[in-house]
């Protein structure tokens, strides 16, 4: 069953858009994600051009991850003013990276520098997750395994601009919190990620928030910096493809309730380790996609 | 009759060894259950045991951070117990037996009863209000009540320290 998607201008199997929008969504329920990670890079993969692919995977995760943070907000875990922080910095971050993007695609670069990022960022985080999970089977609960928390005082903690976060119990200044919000309004302008999977561990070891409420306040960033990302790629560059968004999000929201409800009975170590895999796997597949041959090694197309 | 229950108390030694278990939730009820068990250990003999039962983690995709939360979690169930152990401690002269299960709390509950035999009395404050008592008495009293293998007291939510006093 093709469609056509007009902005993509292309056309494409409907069931194959709405089978990855099931499986991305299925992980992301799983996982508590938005798993625009996973999918912008599947998307590239099958053909869809990157704008168009930075696009989806931003509105996916957007959609993904508003029904999470109404039950973190409804559970209270939601830091709402290190979450307006890290927000500042990443509407700052997302409004840049948009311009970045933009300036690619006017140089004719940004499907080299889309799969590179991705190649990067994938590749690092799916062998830091694989490595995390093979060791954590290895000595499975042979001893409690302490994870260790950086050391209570570090540099971050002489910088100017103090703040009290109370919900976090923290007084540190606002420059990291910044920082962190900047790089990954960044990132998920030019990924078209949430950046949940990078913002979570950032919170913890980096600002050094209690777990309770870390999972809620990324959500919150990660539900603005995305609605910021969609609305100005949409307005900046045109790439946001409503007949393409419109199958995936028909797929996401069934495989999300079908993975929530299985979340818990799955063994974490294998399934994570089994994430770690396709996420190198994406990695390598945009990886052998930038370094072989093209199919055609010309292309004639209208400068825009 | 005061009197004479406290004398019986004292001369029967297997009276002592009852156990009031105490849910530890996070409703405000659950303060005028934790009151009026400890006022029976202490008027009638017995010992209070609670249990707190701790959410467990789900998925999360960084084992390390998955790891730290149920830390996190277990430390602040372990707080909020010894400082209720203090309380109990202040009224009956005893430390309680303190219990931390991870799951879903029926569930864990269930199960303790039916592990531990020395629990003899599940001790539980009904919701004031007319929104119902609470969904673990909704569950113990309706679907699963055939489960439940040891008495269990229901207080009402609203008792002051008085009341609690008179019927205790």
């Amino acid at each position: 069953m093709q469609v056509y998607l007009p902005i993509a201008e292309m056309s494409v199997d409907a069931l194959l858009l709405l089978g990855i929008g099931f499986g991305v969504g299925w992980l992301s329920g799983l996982f508590g994600v938005g798993g625009g990670f996973l999918l912008t890079p599947l998307l590239i993969l099958i053909g869809i051009p990157s704008p168009v692919a930075v696009a989806s995977g931003a509105n996916q995760t957007l959609g993904a991850s508003v029904s999470g943070l109404i039950a973190q907000w409804r559970r209270d875990n939601v830091d709402l003013r290190m979450g307006l922080v890290l927000l500042a910095g990443g509407f700052v971050g997302s409004a840049l990276g948009v311009q970045l993007f933009a300036a690619l695609r006017r140089a004719g670069q940004v499907d080299v520098a889309v799969s590179f990022f991705y190649v990067v960022v994938l590749g690092t985080v799916g062998m830091l997750m694989v490595r995390e999970s093979v060791r954590a089977i290895i000595r499975r609960r042979r001893t409690g395994v302490s994870a260790a928390r950086t050391g209570e005082h570090t540099w971050l903690h002489g910088l100017p601009f103090k703040m009290r976060f109370r919900k976090s119990r923290l007084y540190i200044s606002i420059v990291p919190p910044l920082l962190v919000g900047f790089g990954i309004g960044v990132l998920s302008a030019v990924m078209g990620v949430g950046g949940g999977f990078m913002l979570v561990p950032a919170m913890i070891y980096l600002l050094g928030m209690p777990t309770s409420v870390v999972i809620g306040t990324s959500l919150f960033q990660v539900v603005f910096v995305s609605a910021n990302v969609t609305l100005l790629q949409a307005w900046q560059v045109g790439s946001v493809d409503i007949v393409l968004t419109l199958l995936l999000l028909a797929g996401g929201v069934a495989g999300a309730q079908f993975g929530a409800s299985m979340g818990t009975k799955l063994r974490g170590e294998e399934t994570r380790a089994l994430l770690g895999l396709l996420v190198l796997s994406v990695a390598l597949g945009l990886a052998w996609d930038l370094i072989r041959a093209p199919e055609n090694l010309f292309a004639i197309g209208l400068a825009r | 009759m005061p009197g004479t229950e406290e004398a019986a108390a004292a001369t029967s030694a297997a009276k002592r060894d009852r156990i009031f278990l105490v849910v530890v939730d996070d409703s405000p009820e659950r303060a005028v259950a934790l009151r009026y068990a400890c006022l029976r250990a202490r008027k009638g003999g017995g010992r209070v045991a609670l249990l707190r039962v701790i959410e467990p983690v789900g998925l999360v995709e960084w084992a390390g951070v998955g790891v730290m939360m149920q830390e996190e979690r277990r430390e602040e169930a372990e707080k909020m117990l010894s400082g209720l152990a203090a309380e109990v401690n202040e009224i009956t002269g005893g430390f309680p037996i303190l219990i931390i299960r991870e799951g879903e709390s029926r569930d864990e509950l269930l199960k303790l009863l039916e592990e531990d035999p020395r629990i003899s009395i599940l001790v539980l404050a009904m919701a004031p209000g007319s929104g119902g008592p609470g969904p673990l008495i909704a569950a113990l009293t309706g679907r699963y009540a055939n489960r439940l293998s040891v008495p269990l007291t229901l207080v009402p939510g609203a008792l002051d320290e008085k009341e609690l006093d008179r019927v205790t």
